[in-house]
């Protein structure tokens, strides 16, 4: 999201606050702008979730379809994230105009999830080399806000974390060809475990350090950012909370974005400050997840959608 | 809000309506019929059929005389001669800048009616026009009033006054236009220390208070004290009033000198300014700022 | 390769013969140990931290004739050539961009890859390089000269044994300053992947493909990073990573990253100035073939001229 236009002397006023540690609006540089998450919010999707900060609006629905191994790893499922960049978000994603900003954040989701220990696709297998369930994350970014990166993943993990597969009941080789039966109540299913699965982190460079979740005017200030992808925990997503006691969180990607070069030292403390904000991204959505569970469970909940 | 990141759910959401006293206005809607045309006038937002006045927005009437206008909730700033505006500078051009001010079209301000260094009345010259760009560049920030408007309703600005000119350090907000009280002054030097100033095609400008520099002084002193950085309490007090105004929009309430400052000294309440951000507190400070404008009024 | 978009190309649904061989069955743990013998020695004779740049780094500018710059790098079994055009100005575009731009176009050849043939029509691997190439040019050259200019980026992969970006990005650099446009700083890169606690400086297609493979240990740091520096200005132009690493790893691997990177600069400088030089020596050996043939002309034009005055 470029284009906005900034007078010098603003750009130096954004620049000190950052400096100072001290924000346009009061947040400190490790501050988010608050959020609001609603999951189940799509009627036919196996999971999904809606995510607003500020300005950002993204809606993801994930579709289960079953499909056959890659021959490279037959004990793993499959998973494939599309973004659509809609032309309501803004009038330059008409037409093809989105398509570069929609293929970064697809392929930095993909390279998010590559890891067995970001998000383990042996759950999906439902018959080793034949048979397994493959997940359709797609994306839609209603409204443009910025920080794209950081609202898609935290959407895309609550909609995993929402994401229903029905049991198998019976899965058997019937001469060359596989059988299996599903059940027939839609209530009987298996939730996806989503725990560590990872959530992007950008960081924009703005003189010597860097700020998460900017407002626009802040990432017209920077020529530079980091997209740090950091795995979860998974302790934040059950209720009955396991202490592992030397869990680490790990980088599953990084990545940089803009046209900018940043110095080593910068660098480093860019990553560390990303698995920190990382971490508390990471706790709050755990919270804010199971606290929708528990309502869920309690009464019937009540859909609210994009009603305001 | 404490820790870093706060998400609420959509059953969380809150309501940002406040309540206020005035009695809700008659709304129309397009198609509607205002008048007979027996001795109206139509205005903006309305059209002539079947020998009635209709409105062709939703929105508010209003009447001066015999003229009915209907001014749509949510619009473009419509200028008028003699308002305040911020803008920003878009296009340099031929003996003009473009400048955004938030309507319809794009404004102008011509060269002619800007102050240029060195003395108040003086011919144009050539040089003027190649130094333009100097004076003024691509994505400035400006505060003007508008001169005249042309036919077709894009604004002309001058500033030539000393209050008027290009505007340095601070932070822009965006606000709707039809939010905005009309007032008699929209600059404001506000009692914690920071001026504002309330443009009437919505954009907000603040800015430390300037310690009386004098506009003589050489040029690269006048630069230099542009570029120092502003003291963290500024910046806070900045911070506070700008969440401040944002809790107030967000419950639709207008905005002028005294509503900011009511909203500001109600803030005081929350110490650290990154807790308004947060929707019940915004909620929750445009309350308790129209409880207090009630209570004036009833006075 | 010309390629008709319009022409549905069907699935390849062919599927390579290594499928079927032993090798390909092979565990996690026997292609680690295959990889690296206990003295810690790899495959190809190499030591963990030692760059196939250090012991072999061929390369060469001038590969292609026609390109304004080109250049040729060869790392063992990996080989990239880069070409570098004229900038031209900017088709179909309404908007002045101040900022010159850079088209990257990082294309694998279809025999290069030791396991599936290359589709002709670009995939996902070959957009996110060519991004990624893109990045890491992109602050080094002085963009701000070619306003409203492209400047066409080609790479083309002969041959693919692992740490291809680095390669492309070394020789887009090296074809940059062939070229003749101008950088701030020579641009170098470097892969590195890592498996466990080891790292392999400058990784062979296999050991990257070990590296993104799911450990069957869990918790142990695995994955691939790349990164391109420029050495001068000390600043990191792009910074790729994959795979699952805690931070005290990429902290290191950053610092053993940017040691390579400085270790392959004098190789560039050495190359760019040999150039110089060769043109040099070349200039002066035309001339002086020229001032031969002009002795030998104006000596046989005296010859003539007695014999003409003779006769």
């Amino acid at each position: 999201m470029a284009g906005l236009l900034l007078s010098p002397t603003e750009k130096i006023y954004i620049l000190h606050g950052v400096q100072d540690d001290y924000r346009s609006d009061g947040r400190t540089n490790i501050d988010y702008r608050p959020m609001e998450l609603e999951t189940d919010v799509v009627s036919h999707a196996s999971g999904s979730a809606r995510l607003r900060l500020a300005n950002t609006d993204i809606l993801v629905g994930v579709k289960t379809e079953i499909d056959v191994p890659k021959p490279d790893n037959p004990g793993l499922g499959k998973i494939d994230f599309f973004v659509d960049c809609s032309a309501n978000a803004t009038p330059e994603f008409e037409g093809r105009g989105g398509e570069q900003l929609a293929n970064n954040i697809s392929n930095m989701l993909q390279r998010a999830y590559n890891s067995s220990q970001a998000f383990d696709l042996k759950q999906l297998c439902i018959l080793e080399g034949k048979q397994c369930w493959k997940l359709y994350v797609d994306i839609l970014i209603l409204e443009c806000g910025g920080n794209l990166c950081d609202a898609v993943s935290l959407a895309v993990k609550a909609a995993l974390f929402n994401t229903r597969i029905p049991f198998v009941k019976a899965a058997l080789m019937d001469g060359g060809s596989v059988d299996f039966q599903l059940s027939d109540d839609p209530y009987d299913c298996k939730l996806l475990e989503a725990g560590t699965a990872p959530l992007l982190v950008t960081l924009c460079k703005i003189g010597d350090k860097c700020v998460v979740d900017p407002s626009a005017e802040e990432e017209s200030c920077s020529v530079i950012s980091l997209i740090v992808g950091i795995t979860g925990n998974p302790k934040y997503y059950s209720k009955d909370a396991i202490e592992t006691p030397n869990f680490k969180c790990k980088c599953s990607t990084i990545g940089m974005n803009g046209p900018g070069s940043v110095a080593p030292e910068t660098f480093k403390n860019a990553i560390n400050q990303g698995i920190i904000a990382a971490n508390s991204l990471d706790e709050a959505l755990g919270r804010a997840l199971l606290r929708e569970r528990q309502e869920c469970n309690n009464f019937k909940k009540n859909s609210y959608g994009f009603l305001k | 809000m404490s820790g870093h990141v706060t998400i609420r759910l959509a059953s969380e959401r809150v309501n940002h309506c406040v309540a206020s006293s005035n009695e809700l206005p008659r709304f129309y809607t397009p198609g509607e019929v205002i008048s007979g045309m027996q001795d109206f006038m139509r205005g903006h937002g309305t059209y002539v059929e079947d020998d009635c006045i209709k409105s062709s927005v939703a929105g508010v009437m209003q009447k001066v005389n015999k003229l009915i206008c209907v001014r749509p909730l949510k619009s473009r700033y419509v200028g008028e001669i003699g308002d305040v505006v911020v803008g920003r500078v878009l296009e340099v051009q031929q003996k003009r800048w473009k400048v955004e001010t938030n309507s319809r079209l794009d404004s102008i301000l011509q060269l002619s009616s800007v102050n240029l260094p060195g003395g108040e009345l003086r011919r144009r010259s050539a040089e003027d026009e190649q130094m333009m760009r100097k004076h003024l560049q691509e994505g400035d920030l400006i505060s003007a009033e508008v001169q005249s408007v042309f036919s077709d309703g894009s604004l002309s600005l001058h500033t030539r006054s000393l209050k008027y000119g290009k505007l340095s350090q601070g932070v822009l907000m965006k606000v709707f236009p039809s939010l905005i009280k009309r007032r008699k002054n929209h600059f404001h030097n506000l009692p914690c220390g920071i001026a504002i100033i309330i443009g009437n095609n919505g954009f907000i400008w603040m800015s430390p208070q300037q310690q009386n520099i004098v506009i003589e002084e050489n040029k690269d002193e006048i630069e230099n004290y542009e570029l120092q950085p502003i003291s963290k309490s500024d910046r806070e007090i900045m911070a506070r009033l700008k969440n401040c105004i944002a809790a107030l929009v967000a419950s639709k309430m207008m905005l002028d000198d005294s509503s900011i400052m009511f909203a500001y000294e109600e803030s005081l309440r929350y110490d650290d300014v990154k807790e308004l951000l947060d929707p019940e507190v915004m909620l929750d400070i445009a309350f308790l700022t129209q409880h207090r404008l009630n209570s004036i009024m009833e006075e | 390769m010309p390629l008709d978009y319009r022409r549905f190309n069907g699935p390849e649904d062919s599927i390579p013969y290594n499928y079927y061989t032993k090798e390909y069955l092979k565990s996690y743990h026997e292609l680690h140990r295959e990889l690296i013998d206990e003295n810690g020695v790899r495959k190809d004779g190499r030591t963990l931290d030692e760059a196939r740049s250090l012991c072999m780094f061929f390369a060469r500018t001038d590969m292609i004739s026609q390109a304004k710059g080109s250049a040729y790098i060869e790392l063992k079994k990996t080989k990239v050539v880069c070409s570098v055009f004229d900038p031209r100005e900017i088709m179909h575009q309404n908007e002045f961009s101040a900022l010159g731009q850079l088209f990257c176009e990082v294309k694998f050849a279809p025999f290069s890859c030791p396991r599936q043939r290359r589709p002709h029509a670009p995939d996902a691997e070959e957009k996110a390089l060519s991004v990624a190439l893109r990045k890491a040019l992109e602050p080094t050259v002085c963009r701000h000269l070619f306003p409203n200019y492209q400047l066409d980026i080609f790479v083309y992969i002969l041959e693919h044994d692992g740490a291809c970006l680095a390669a492309a990005i070394n020789a887009a650099g090296l074809a940059l300053a062939d070229a003749a446009v101008p950088m701030y700083d020579i641009i170098t890169a470097c892969s590195l992947a890592v498996i466990g606690d080891q790292m392999f400086v400058d990784p062979t297609e296999a050991e990257e493909n070990l590296a993104i493979m799911n450990p069957e240990k869990d918790g142990i740091n695995n994955g691939l990073i790349t990164m391109a520096v420029m050495p001068e200005l000390r600043q990191i132009s792009d910074f790729r990573q994959i795979g699952s690493m805690d931070v005290n790893c990429i902290m290191k691997a950053t610092e053993v990253l940017q040691k390579e990177c400085e270790k392959i600069l004098p190789n560039i400088q050495q190359i760019l100035v040999l150039n110089v030089v060769n043109s040099f020596e070349q200039q002066k050996q035309l001339e002086k073939e020229a001032k031969e043939r002009e002795a030998a002309l104006n000596a046989k034009m005296e010859e003539w001229k007695t014999l003409l005055n003779a006769g």
